[in-house]
């Protein structure tokens, strides 16, 4: 009983527990304590790999001769390429901008690539951190911002120092995180504060910040958001990737916003935002939903909102409330969740301590399974829950251990359409084959399942799968694996039935 | 009900090891679903297939404004002349010179064209563009659900069938996802079944639950058995059909193909959904464009001529759509950037109104340098679903959205 309790907690605060953690069997509160201490360090993800250098920047920059229109940078087909690592020179008022349409095709598949490569570089790090770092707790509400505060970009650097600035914040205080996250030029280039400016002001920004980051709809008005654009005007970002406030495009007169009145800046707005109680409750709601129950449940909310308004809005605070709450444990809580492809695909690596030889054609899983990161559907993230299960997901979810553990053939194609970075690819480039090279510790496994053979299918089961196994399914199980020839194999063949069950999709 | 002896009737549910309780109890249906379809009055019988054409098709390259010195200015190496053998609509207009398929279905009257396709506040972005488009929102909504995914969830005719929507292809997109129904991703019968006939998925438990308030558990294993049952029911249905016809042997050729053998068939599938890609033509687009019109022209003759044959055409209606259209001036590459509103293509044996249904964009009147969309493309899926399956398209769509009054 213990164990599937202490599993729970893993699975919701974490990826999933290792081996290890099973055996060690602390008491949840035990297990609570260590995870939040193994969170609390934060180290940023950084390689050389991540860093798209633009080969053609140098040569192929070219300065614009007057500051580009928002129509024009359009006609250019995507968000304009500057490289922001370069310094400025004295007097220049922007940096040489290179123009896609200037490109020669054989560069701009280059430039593709290597945004693309980029990306896969971090996806798969990021990845690597969620199967295996102890920071867990930090991971995991590190991806729950990352689908609230969801951004696309065509510049891994920014998508990086998004991810990066999260992950910082992700135990920390929520107006700390917001703030952090508003100044990013990922965040004011995807929802447009560039072109938010005195004389045009653009609401993107200020509209988003209250419907999808912190308020939700109905406690707001349209004059609110109005407010708020022109608070917002002149946040913008130079060469470097620093936020810069731009006082010239900045509407210094006077605003009412939620019954504010004054010269609000963005810094304001954020902080009346926060006092209104709408937003713990808006917030609390939303990580509910992620870490306990679909179904928000306000008499585990409402307490827990004003707790964590109390506390100045602490993330971390906020996370030991939820994971020690009695009703956290309730069996209607457990194995209700239906986990995302990234949680299903981290896990399985983390609770079974799988060597991967190559992580990459994982991604191509992933997508194939409806989530690549740092490319969430749109503004307001992955939706969850059952959108991530249709036949063609599902399929594919039962077949990846055979895939990944048996190698059995099973080439999926994906779309053409799903992103923004390489779309002319062709249909081969496009389909997705087994070439992980993945590989179960058999040996350091034999324990999990315990000392008799014929025990094991029903112990494993219970370690693996977060509600009871149907008792007929377990029997498939059983019959499988009588029929491997040595303890090894029958473990593998015990291993991948149960993993390979729509129980395992559940945590 | 129709769900549960559709089940039963499949042969893997029969052949299970463990056959559910609840289906025990069941009586065995008498007649089959698929002879409860066929004797059903004739317009539940209508079908649509949309085809998506991926990346932005340059439309006013596909309807080519052949008199108009703009577009010869705007174009200066791109544009088509004449001579180069454009296929006339009108005095105007002219269809690519690779489209005589699509020509000759125009010539017949079975051809529609709808000039300048939008919608207010255009996104330039393909992966937004194409998730407006897919879920029928505006571009300042975000919707998770998709337009033919909210028509299954719509409590329609039929659409409690698992397979009223089909995908051909491997993975499912947005605009066959609803809340509560979504559509199959079949990239052929035999392909699909063959993924459910590992040995030990065709033996996992086929017990669900009754629909009202199911688990996360029944949900998956819901889907489970609904997926194996059609990819079975398909597979064994796609079996008394193979067409004679000859399709292009493209991609698009042979999804075609396996649609017009499905609806030949007598599959009681009411939307399918199958895409072409790579019209992403910022460099030297001539080719690139010209390769892919001439696919999709070829395919959708060859499936016009197929179900001619077959007596289905004229139950079927085909549309074609591209997530924006593009710029106006070419690039500097000899290709063009994303542009806004576009064509799209009406294609069936029964076209209330074919030929060109509307003027096409002013070159003239451009909104910085695009062409102004005319008619919102959630006017033309409310039409469709409203007048041509027969659904409730303001349950799809919401209120507001008027419909083209006579279309199809």
């Amino acid at each position: 009983m213990n164990s599937q309790l202490l599993q729970h907690l893993y699975w919701r605060a974490g990826f999933g527990p290792r081996p290890e953690d099973i055996a060690a069997g602390l008491r949840p509160a035990k297990a609570l304590r260590q995870l939040l201490r193994d969170a609390a360090p934060y180290t940023p993800i950084e390689s050389p790999a991540f860093h798209y250098a633009d080969p053609l920047g140098a040569v192929m920059a070219v300065q614009p001769t007057a500051p580009v229109p928002a129509a024009t940078a359009m006609a250019a087909d995507l968000p304009l390429l500057s490289p922001r690592s370069a310094a400025l020179p004295p007097g220049r008022l922007a940096a040489p901008v290179l123009r896609r349409r200037d490109l020669t095709p054989e560069q701009r598949k280059q430039q593709n690539e290597g945004i693309r490569d980029a990306f896969a570089a971090m996806s798969t790090a990021w990845m690597e951190r969620m199967a295996t770092d102890p920071g867990q707790l930090r991971e995991k509400m590190a991806l729950f911002w990352h689908g609230h505060f969801a951004c696309r970009t065509r510049r891994p650097d920014d998508s990086l120092q998004l991810l990066n600035t999260i992950r910082q914040h992700a135990l920390g205080t929520f107006p700390d995180l917001l703030l952090a996250v508003s100044r990013k030029p990922a965040m004011l280039q995807f929802l447009n504060n560039q072109q938010n400016k005195k004389e045009h002001p653009n609401e993107n920004f200020a509209r988003e910040v209250m419907e999808l980051f912190t308020l939700g709809r109905g406690n707001y008005s349209e004059v609110d958001v109005q407010e708020a654009a022109r608070a917002f005007t002149g946040w913008s970002y130079d060469g470097q990737n620093n936020f810069v406030f731009r006082e010239r495009q900045h509407d210094a007169g006077p605003k009412t916003f939620l019954g504010h009145t004054g010269n609000l800046g963005g810094e304001d707005v954020l902080a009346i935002i926060m006092q209104q109680p709408a937003a713990a409750t808006f917030l609390v709601t939303k990580l509910y939903r992620f870490f306990v129950n679909d179904v928000p449940n306000p008499a585990h909310i409402e307490p827990l909102a004003a707790a964590f308004r109390r506390s100045h809005y602490d993330i971390a605070d906020l996370a030991e409330r939820l994971f020690s709450a009695p009703w956290f444990y309730d069996a209607a809580n457990v194995g209700v969740r239906i986990k995302s492809p990234v949680e299903l695909i981290a896990g399985l690596r983390r609770t079974l301590g799988v060597q991967v030889d190559n992580a990459l054609p994982l991604l191509g899983y992933q997508k194939a399974l409806g989530q690549t990161l740092f490319m969430p559907p749109n503004v307001a993230g992955w939706p969850g829950g059952r959108s991530w299960i249709d036949s063609s997901s599902l399929l594919l979810r039962l077949q990846l251990p055979a895939i990944l553990f048996k190698n059995a053939a099973f080439a999926v194609r994906l779309k053409d359409d799903e992103n923004d970075i390489t779309p002319q690819t062709t249909s081969k480039e496009r389909t997705v084959r087994n070439t992980v090279g993945a590989h179960l510790p058999l040996a350091a496994l034999q324990h999990l399942g315990g000392t008799r053979a014929a025990e094991q299918p029903q112990q494993l089961a219970s370690r693996l799968l977060q509600v009871p196994i149907r008792p007929e399914n377990l029997a498939l199980v059983q019959q499988a694996a009588a029929k491997a020839a040595t303890p090894e194999e029958q473990l593998r063949a015990t291993l991948i039935g149960l993993l390979s069950l729509p129980e395992y999709q559940l945590s | 009900m129709q769900r549960r002896r559709f089940l039963q009737s499949s042969a893997l549910a029969s052949t299970l090891l463990l056959v559910p309780k609840f289906l025990h109890a069941l009586d065995r249906p008498e007649a089959r679903l698929a002879t409860l379809l066929r004797d059903a009055p004739a317009e539940k019988a209508r079908r649509l297939i949309v085809v998506q054409l991926s990346g932005g098709n340059d439309g006013l390259n596909t309807i080519i404004p052949y008199r108009n010195d703009l577009y010869y200015k705007a174009r200066p190496t791109l544009a088509l002349k004449e001579a180069a053998g454009i296929l006339p609509l009108s005095d105007d207009l002219g269809l690519h010179p690779k489209m005589t398929g699509l020509k000759a279905l125009y010539d017949q009257g079975q051809l529609a064209v709808l000039n300048a396709v939008g919608y207010p506040n255009p996104d330039r972005s393909h992966f937004r563009s194409m998730d407006i488009w897919q879920t029928g929102s505006g571009s300042d909504q975000l919707l998770t659900t998709g337009w033919l995914g909210r028509y299954l969830d719509s409590s329609c005719a039929g659409c409690d069938l698992p397979y009223q929507a089909l995908e051909v292809d491997d993975t499912l997109s947005l605009a066959l996802k609803g809340q509560l129904r979504k559509g199959l991703a079949v990239k052929t019968p035999g392909k699909f079944h063959q993924l459910t006939q590992s040995r030990y998925l065709s033996q996992l438990s086929q017990e669900t639950a009754p629909a009202a308030a199911i688990s996360e558990l029944d949900y998956l294993y819901k889907t489970l058995a609904e997926t194996a049952a059609s990819a079975d029911y398909l597979y064994q249905k796609s079996k008394v059909h193979t067409s004679a016809a000859t399709y292009p042997n493209t991609d698009l050729g042979r999804n075609l193909k396996t649609t017009g053998e499905l609806i030949t068939s007598g599959v009681e599938s009411r939307v399918y959904y199958l895409a072409l890609t790579g019209f992403d033509t910022h460099v030297r687009q001539h080719e690139q464009q010209g390769r892919l019109l001439g696919e999709l022209s070829d395919g959708l003759a060859a499936l016009a001529a197929d179900l001619q044959k077959s007596g289905e055409w004229a139950n079927t209606l085909v549309m074609v759509f591209s997530e924006f259209g593009r710029r106006v001036t070419q690039n500097a590459s000899n290709g063009t950037d994303h542009g806004t509103a576009n064509n799209v293509f009406l294609l069936s044996g029964a076209l209330r109104k074919p030929g060109l249904l509307n003027a096409p964009a002013s070159l003239a009147d451009l909104d910085q340098g695009d062409l102004r969309y005319q008619v919102d493309f959630r006017s033309l899926y409310a039409s469709i679903l409203s007048d041509w399956l027969g659904a409730d398209d303001k349950l799809v769509l919401g209120p507001g959205i008027e419909r083209l009054a006579g279309l199809v």
